[in-house]
C-alpha cells in the first residue's frame, strides 16, 4: 500500500517505505529518541534498534483521502520524560510530512517499544 | 574578594534569577525558533521546564548543594515541554548526578557538573545537529573546564562559561543551514544562554536587569525569523491582513513639541491595536518598533509623540507575496482548451480562475502585456487551442497579433473590461470549437454594462464632464460619465446610470485603493432604492481601479 495524493495534473504515488524514512528520520531527530524499533518486537526483537534502511519496520503508514494515520515506534532514553519526547515526535513527524511529501496527517501515534538504560 | 565557593542560598539565588530571566524573555526566544519545526514556542518550553525546576527548589528546605541540584533536575525532568525544554532538563540531570552528596560547591566541581550535564545530555541523542543548543551547552561547558584549571574563583568560571556559551551561540548560523538562511542564532541556545546569564547575576547577588534588549543585529534576527514563520503559514495574499510590514526607530532623548513621556507596555499596548506581529524594544535612548499594520501612518503619528523619528521603513507584503505566488504560477496545469485572460489584482486572478481561466497575465489599464507576452503564455499553457479575454480595448489588438503568429488555434473574444471578460466566461464551453466559443462568448459581452471607478489625476473637461484632480470618475463601458469628489458617490452615481429595466445581478469588485466597508455603504444605497436587486461584492485587489462593477 502506499499514499496516493491526487492533483490535477494526475495522482502522485508515494511508497510506504519514502513515508517511513522520511518519519524516521523526523522521529529519530527528536532529542531523546535513540532509536527507531521494530513493530514486530517479538519476532525482531525487543531491544534492537532498527537502521535506516529497515525504518519500515517501524513504522506503520495507513492512508484514507489525501490524509494519513502514522504508526511510530521509537526507544526513548532513561531518565528522560517519556510523554514530552514522544509529544516532540509527533510534532516532527507531522512537520516533516508536510513540509517535505505534502502529506496532511490525521494522527501521529507513537509507540514507546522500549527505553535503553544509558551509561551515567 | 574571590568567591571559593557556592553555597545553599547562593544556589537558590542562581536558580531564582536565571529563572526570572528566562521567563522575561521567552517572547524573544520565541521569536527566534525556526528548527526543527518552526512552530515559536521555544522560549515558552524552556521557560515551563526551568519554572518547574525552580519551583521544586523552592519547595526543599535543605542546606546541602546536592539536594538542591537533584530538586532542580527532578523539577524540570517533570515540567520537560517541547525539544529545548527536554535537552535543558537533560543538562541539569548530569549536572545533578555530579553534584550528588556536595554541601557547597567549589571551582572544579561546578565546571564538573556543567561538564557532565553536557555529557549526559549527548548520550540521549542518535545524531546530535550541532548547531543547537547541545553546541552552546558543550562549549560552554569546554570554556569552564579550562577556567576550572586556572583558577580556584567559582565566579571567574562561572563568568567563563557564560562568555563561551555567548560565542558559542554566534556561531550557530554557521553549523546549521536553516538559521542561516533565516538570518537567526538558534532558539534554544540563546535560551540556554539566559539561564547561564542568570545563574551569573545571581550568584554575584546583583539587582538582576529587566527584560533583555535586543541590539539592532538581534532586532533584525527575529524580524527575519517572523517574516519566516508568516511566510510559512500564508497561503493566499488576500489572508494578509495587515498589509504593510511598518518599521521606525523613534530617538526618545529629542525634544519634539507637546512630548508625551515614553513607557514601554503602553506604547506596545497601543501599537498592538494598530496591527500584529509587534515587536517593539527600546532602552533609554531609542525605541525600536515593527509591526504589521494596514496603517503604517498611524504608527509614525503615535511614534512620533515620543520623540524624533530615526529609520522608517514600509515594505507591501501583499505585493512582495504576489510576486512569490505569481513566479510559482510557472507550473500551472496543461490542459486540452486553455482560456488566457489579462488581469490584476489578486481578487480578480482568483475569480477568473474559479470560473476555468488556466493562465492570467498580468496586466490592465497601466501595464499592457505584449504580443510576445501574449504568445508566450499561450505556449505555457500547453494546450492544442486557446481562447484569449483581454479584458482591455488596448490589448484587443495585441491578442488579435498573438492570435495571427500562434501556430495553434487562437480565437480572441474582445473584452474591453473585466467585468466583460468574467460575464462572457460564464459561456465557455470546453466542448465547443474556438469558432463557436467566440461567437457565444463575444455575444454575452452585450448582456453585461462595465462600470469603473478611478481618480484623475488632471484637470480636463470629457464628454461635457468637467472634471478636477483627484476627481473619482465613474466610466461606463470606456465613456466618462460621472466626476465627484467622494468614490461611494462617484460609484452609486454611475450605477444608476448603469441599470436598465432588465438589470438584475450587480457585481462590485474594490479595488486595492478601496475597501469592502466602502463597497458595502455604495450597495446599501442602492438597495433602499432598488428592492428588486441582487448584489455581489468581491475583493478584486486590482490596481488604479477603485471599484469594479458590472451590471447584468
Amino acid at each position: 500500500m502506499a499514499v496516493k495524493i491526487k492533483t490535477n495534473n494526475g495522482l502522485i504515488d508515494i511508497s510506504n517505505g519514502v513515508v517511513a524514512i522520511v518519519v524516521g528520520c523526523a522521529a529519530t531527530s527528536n532529542y531523546g529518541v535513540v532509536g527507531m524499533a521494530s513493530k514486530n518486537a517479538f519476532r525482531d526483537g525487543f531491544d534492537g534498534i532498527l537502521n535506516r534502511a529497515n525504518y519500515k519496520r517501524g513504522v506503520v503508514v495507513k492512508s484514507e483521502d489525501n490524509r494519513i494515520t502514522v504508526d511510530v515506534y521509537i526507544i526513548v532514553g532513561y531518565g528522560l520524560k517519556i510523554s514530552e519526547v514522544s509529544r516532540n515526535v509527533q510534532g516532527s513527524v507531522k512537520f516533516n510530512l508536510k513540509n517535505q511529501l505534502g502529506i496532511d496527517t490525521k494522527a501521529v501515534n507513537v509507540i514507546v517499544q522500549s527505553v535503553k538504560v544509558l551509561d551515567e | 574578594m574571590v568567591l571559593k565557593e557556592i553555597d545553599s542560598k547562593k544556589f537558590r539565588d542562581m536558580v531564582r534569577v536565571a529563572t526570572h530571566r528566562l521567563g522575561r524573555n521567552a517572547e524573544f526566544i520565541d521569536s527566534l525558533n525556526v528548527f526543527p519545526v518552526p512552530d515559536g514556542d521555544t522560549g515558552t518550553n524552556m521557560n515551563l521546564t526551568i519554572e518547574s525546576g525552580a519551583k521544586a527548589v523552592a519547595e526543599n528546605t535543605s542546606s546541602m548543594v546536592g539536594e538542591l541540584t537533584e530538586s532542580l533536575a527532578k523539577g524540570m525532568l517533570m515540567g520537560a515541554r517541547g525539544n529545548s525544554g527536554v535537552i535543558s532538563s537533560q543538562l541539569f540531570r548530569g549536572f545533578y548526578k555530579a553534584t550528588v552528596g556536595l554541601k557547597t560547591m567549589n571551582a572544579q566541581e561546578l565546571a564538573n557538573a556543567f561538564s557532565n550535564g553536557v555529557a549526559t545530555a549527548y548520550k540521549a541523542v542518535m545524531k546530535p545537529v550541532e548547531g543547537t543548543i547541545l553546541t552552546v551547552a558543550r562549549v560552554a561547558a569546554q570554556e569552564g573546564a579550562n577556567k576550572a584549571n586556572e583558577t580556584d574563583d567559582v565566579e571567574e568560571v562561572l563568568t567563563a562559561i557564560v562568555e563561551g556559551a555567548k560565542a558559542a551561540l554566534k556561531t550557530t548560523p554557521d553549523l546549521l543551514p536553516v538559521l542561516k538562511q533565516v538570518g537567526v542564532v538558534d532558539s534554544g541556545g540563546q535560551g540556554l544562554l539566559f539561564i547561564y546569564e542568570g545563574f551569573l547575576e545571581g550568584l554575584l547577588g546583583e539587582k538582576f536587569t529587566d527584560r533583555y534588549q535586543p541590539d539592532e543585529g538581534e532586532m533584525d534576527e527575529m524580524i527575519n525569523a517572523m517574516h519566516h514563520q508568516s511566510v510559512q503559514s500564508q497561503l493566499a495574499t488576500q489572508d494578509i491582513e495587515n498589509g504593510y510590514c511598518t518599521e521606525i526607530m523613534v530617538d526618545l532623548t529629542a525634544d519634539v513639541p507637546h512630548k508625551k513621556p515614553f513607557k514601554l507596555e503602553e506604547f506596545r499596548e497601543h501599537l498592538s491595536g494598530l496591527g500584529d506581529s509587534l515587536l517593539a524594544v527600546s532602552d533609554d535612548e531609542v525605541a525600536k518598533v515593527h509591526v504589521h499594520t494596514e496603517h503604517p501612518g498611524a504608527v509614525f503619528t503615535y511614534g512620533s509623540q515620543f520623540g524624533q523619528l530615526g529609520k522608517i521603513k514600509i515594505d507591501n507584503m501583499r505585493i512582495q507575496h504576489e510576486t512569490i505566488v505569481n513566479n510559482s504560477d510557472e507550473d500551472q496545469q496543461s490542459v486540452e482548451f486553455a482560456v488566457i485572460a489579462v488581469a490584476s489584482g489578486n481578487g480578480i486572478r482568483t475569480l477568473f480562475e474559479s470560473e476555468g481561466v488556466n493562465r492570467i497575465i498580468s496586466g490592465g489599464q497601466t501595464m499592457n502585456p505584449s504580443t510576445q507576452d501574449i504568445i508566450d503564455a499561450i505556449k505555457k499553457s500547453g494546450a492544442k487551442k486557446a481562447i484569449v479575454l483581454p479584458n482591455n480595448g488596448n490589448i484587443v489588438m495585441a491578442a488579435k497579433q498573438a492570435a495571427e503568429v500562434s501556430d495553434l488555434p487562437v480565437g480572441i473574444v474582445p473584452s474591453k473590461t473585466i467585468s466583460q471578460g468574467l460575464t462572457a466566461m460564464l459561456s465557455f464551453d470546453p466542448d465547443l470549437s474556438v469558432e463557436e466559443n467566440v461567437d457565444n462568448m463575444t455575444q454575452a459581452l452585450a448582456d453585461v454594462v462595465s462600470g469603473e471607478v478611478t481618480q484623475a489625476n488632471r484637470d480636463t473637461t470629457i464628454n461635457d464632464v468637467e472634471i478636477h484632480q483627484n476627481d473619482y470618475l465613474g466610466i461606463i463601458d470606456g465613456d466618462i460619465k460621472i466626476a465627484e469628489t467622494d468614490v461611494v458617490t462617484a460609484a452609486f452615481d454611475m450605477v444608476e446610470k448603469m441599470l436598465d429595466e432588465d438589470s438584475e445581478i450587480i457585481t462590485i469588485m474594490f479595488g486595492r485603493d478601496s475597501n469592502e466597508r466602502e463597497a458595502q455603504k455604495i450597495v446599501s444605497a442602492l438597495e433602499e432604492k432598488h428592492d428588486e436587486l441582487e448584489f455581489e461584492i468581491h475583493d478584486g485587489g486590482q490596481p488604479v481601479y477603485n471599484f469594479l462593477v458590472s451590471v447584468e
